[in-house]
């Protein structure tokens, strides 16, 4: 089960938008991998590293594909997609 | 006097004694044969140092947060979650497995990290700094090495580092610390961030040169000019005190004697010490956003109410004004389901939506609210709605208002009617500002918004950056219809936008007959100074003339 999605948060998939999106991988079971939509499976890292998610050195505006497989692929897939579309209130 | 510039990072000056900060060198004893290894006891040893570090970051982070606020205190949950990184943490006990000591096992995995992101700009570059911060906690504990207590460092200390972590910055005491230089780091690191919510002056990036300055020297940081000045003459030192003008606790009156008063936005808890250090009369804007944003629910009544009475508290004789829940345009919040507009600045938001679709969260807050009026120093509290555009709304408001207080009253609790206003942020308000004061109390001046809706310009696009500038004719017109018109009913109007905190403009809202003045707490000092040196009747002509010009730039020669 997999999503593409455009990271609408100012600070790109860095900082408090990555911490939310890795704490909230590790909330489900699903095994998550995400990387930059045009990069292709060569480019999927593991989504519960905040390492390898700030690696990915996403910025504001672009899409990013996520890849869940488990029982709850679903639900993860869902509140990932919050995170990475909820703008987050700057300073 | 020797002159080094760096980036400043917080626009604040300061003058100390420098002091270098050298962390103890956290150096790695001689790899041992692997055969003589207990991978097993290693294992364990890394475990210990890991939850050692996990319980020292969350103290960091509780700390931050009640020192700092919540935003920052957020890297230390990106921390925790190096520290727990599942490839980190695999290759570090996979290299123990193979015979390598917990701390070369450490240093090996977190040093191929930092240099992944070190190959990288800005942002990234960054994240080095914090893999680094994880790694020397890990080390520290693993070598037995105590770190050195930033906390107690005396006063009037300027300190100056190769590199200061988030954890070294968010530990500084900022009444004992006049300034911070490093040789490295950007104006968007979390130390830099940090150290700006802390109002500690701040240069980074100096570079190597920094190292020239002796530990005892007399430095002077200038956050503003982004410049570290070793043995600065007295003209120096005297041109820092523009914004460092000696804080004024009392209420200030103009040189005849006009009262005005000069009050601190506030927007979250951890502001408001900073606000009365800095001397302000009160809160002249308490953004309650905070209390809604980084959560999955609203705030109950109690949680508001204790917000309000804590900033009540904090100010006890001083007016504190509580804007009601402004979220819509620029500002979102997950849960309340605010509506996709393609116009967000010219679609629902602040009372358009307490009024509407947040009907019921409005109930909540007026009912804590009038409950905190009724309190001891509730006398104080005024309470102002945002986006005010219609006589009407203010007319639902104020019934709302009583509506609140009956039922309050039919369950016999407490309260009162704290003194109401409305902000004007559209140019509909300021038209009609002699019929919103005629139902409230006050009105207060959010120049930001007004000038983006009067000058049809969006204050985030800096292609009509030129246009969002408060000094346009037309912007002074509607901020001098809005006075004239509230002072002709007898309500009270203050400013609460960027405007009212620049020190170089002071004279002319004296003269536009502003009663107060609401900035950013670290002005307050700046524009209590400049009012006691203004004359009320020269500053009134020149408002006048002001007002007469027709142009921008006709404003600007009047001003210089």
């Amino acid at each position: 089960m997999e999503r593409t999605v455009a990271v609408v948060p100012e600070a790109g998939l860095h900082a408090r938008p990555a911490s939310k999106f890795v704490q909230t991988v590790n909330q489900y079971d699903a095994t998550v991998t995400v990387g930059r939509a045009d990069d292709g499976d060569d480019g999927m890292v593991d989504a519960n590293s905040m390492l390898a998610v700030t690696g990915l050195n996403v910025e504001h505006g672009e899409s990013v594909r996520i890849v869940a497989e488990g029982a709850d692929a679903s639900e993860a897939l869902d509140a990932l997609e919050t995170v990475l579309t909820t703008p987050v209130e700057e300073g | 006097m020797a002159t080094f510039t760096g980036v400043g990072s917080t626009p604040l000056s300061g003058v100390g004694t420098a002091r270098w900060f050298r962390p103890s060198a956290l150096e790695l004893p001689d790899r041992p044969d692997p055969a003589t290894v207990d991978s097993a006891a290693e294992r364990d040893r890394f475990e210990d140092a890991r939850d050692a570090a996990r319980a020292a970051i969350r103290e960091a982070r509780d700390r931050a947060a009640a020192a700092v606020g919540e935003d920052e205190a957020a890297v230390f949950e990106a921390h925790e979650q190096f520290l727990d990184d599942p490839q980190l943490v695999g290759a570090i006990e996979e290299s123990i497995d193979d015979g390598t000591p917990a701390e070369h096992a450490v240093a090996d995995a977190y040093a191929d990290a930092i240099a992944q992101f070190e190959g990288m700009e800005g942002r990234m570059a960054e994240r080095a700094d914090d893999l680094r911060d994880v790694r020397d906690r890990l080390l520290r504990e693993l070598l037995d090495v105590d770190s050195v207590d930033l906390g107690s460092l005396p006063e009037g200390t300027v300190l100056l580092a190769d590199r200061l972590t988030p954890s070294d910055t968010a530990g500084l005491d900022p009444d004992a610390v006049a300034g911070v230089a490093t040789v490295t780091g950007g104006r968007t690191s979390h130390a830099a961030i940090i150290a700006r919510s802390l109002a500690i002056p701040a240069v980074v990036g100096v570079g190597e040169a920094l190292t020239d300055v002796s530990d005892g020297a007399t430095v002077l940081v200038d956050g503003e000019a982004g410049e570290v000045v070793v043995d600065p003459d007295a003209e120096r030192r005297a041109s820092v005190s523009g914004v460092d003008a000696p804080v004024v606790t009392e209420h200030v009156e103009t040189a005849d004697g006009r009262k005005i008063e000069v009050a601190a936005n506030v927007g979250r808890p951890a502001e408001l010490d900073p606000a009365t250090a800095r001397g302000a009369d009160g809160i002249g804007l308490y953004r309650t956003e905070f209390l809604f944003l980084d959560r999955d629910t609203p705030p109950d009544e109690d949680e508001q109410f204790e917000a309000i009475t804590d900033a009540l508290a904090a100010f006890p004789d001083e007016r504190v004004v509580v804007r009601t829940l402004d979220v819509g345009g620029d500002k979102q919040v997950p849960y309340l389901d605010l509506p996709d507009e393609p116009n967000p600045f010219l679609g629902r938001r602040g009372v358009r939506l307490s009024l509407g679709d947040h009907a019921d969260l409005f109930e909540t807050q007026l009912r804590a609210l009038l409950k905190a009026a009724a309190t001891d120093a509730g006398d104080d509290l005024a309470v102002m709605v945002p986006m005010v555009a219609r006589v009407e709304e203010v007319e639902d408001v104020l019934s709302r208002v009583e509506a609140v207080a009956a039922t309050l009253d039919a369950e016999g609790v407490d309260y009162a009617i704290p003194d109401l206003g409305a902000m004007v942020e559209t140019p509909a308000a300021s038209y009609v500002a002699g019929a919103l004061a005629d139902r409230l109390d006050f009105l207060s001046i959010g120049t930001n918004d007004l000038t983006q809706y009067v000058m049809a310009a969006d204050r985030e696009n800096d292609g009509v950056a030129d246009l969002h500038d408060p000094l346009h004719p037309a912007v002074l017109r509607a901020i001098d219809r809005t006075v004239t018109a509230a002072h002709e009913r007898g309500a009270w109007v203050g400013m609460c936008g960027e405007m009212a905190g620049d020190p170089d403009l002071t004279e002319l809202l004296v003269g536009l007959g502003l009663d107060e003045l609401s900035m950013s707490a670290v002005t307050v000092p700046a524009v209590k100074a400049r009012i006691r040196e203004t004359d009320s009747e020269t500053a009134a002509a020149l408002a006048r003339e002001v007002l007469a010009c027709e142009t921008r730039s006709a404003v600007a020669s009047r001003l210089d």
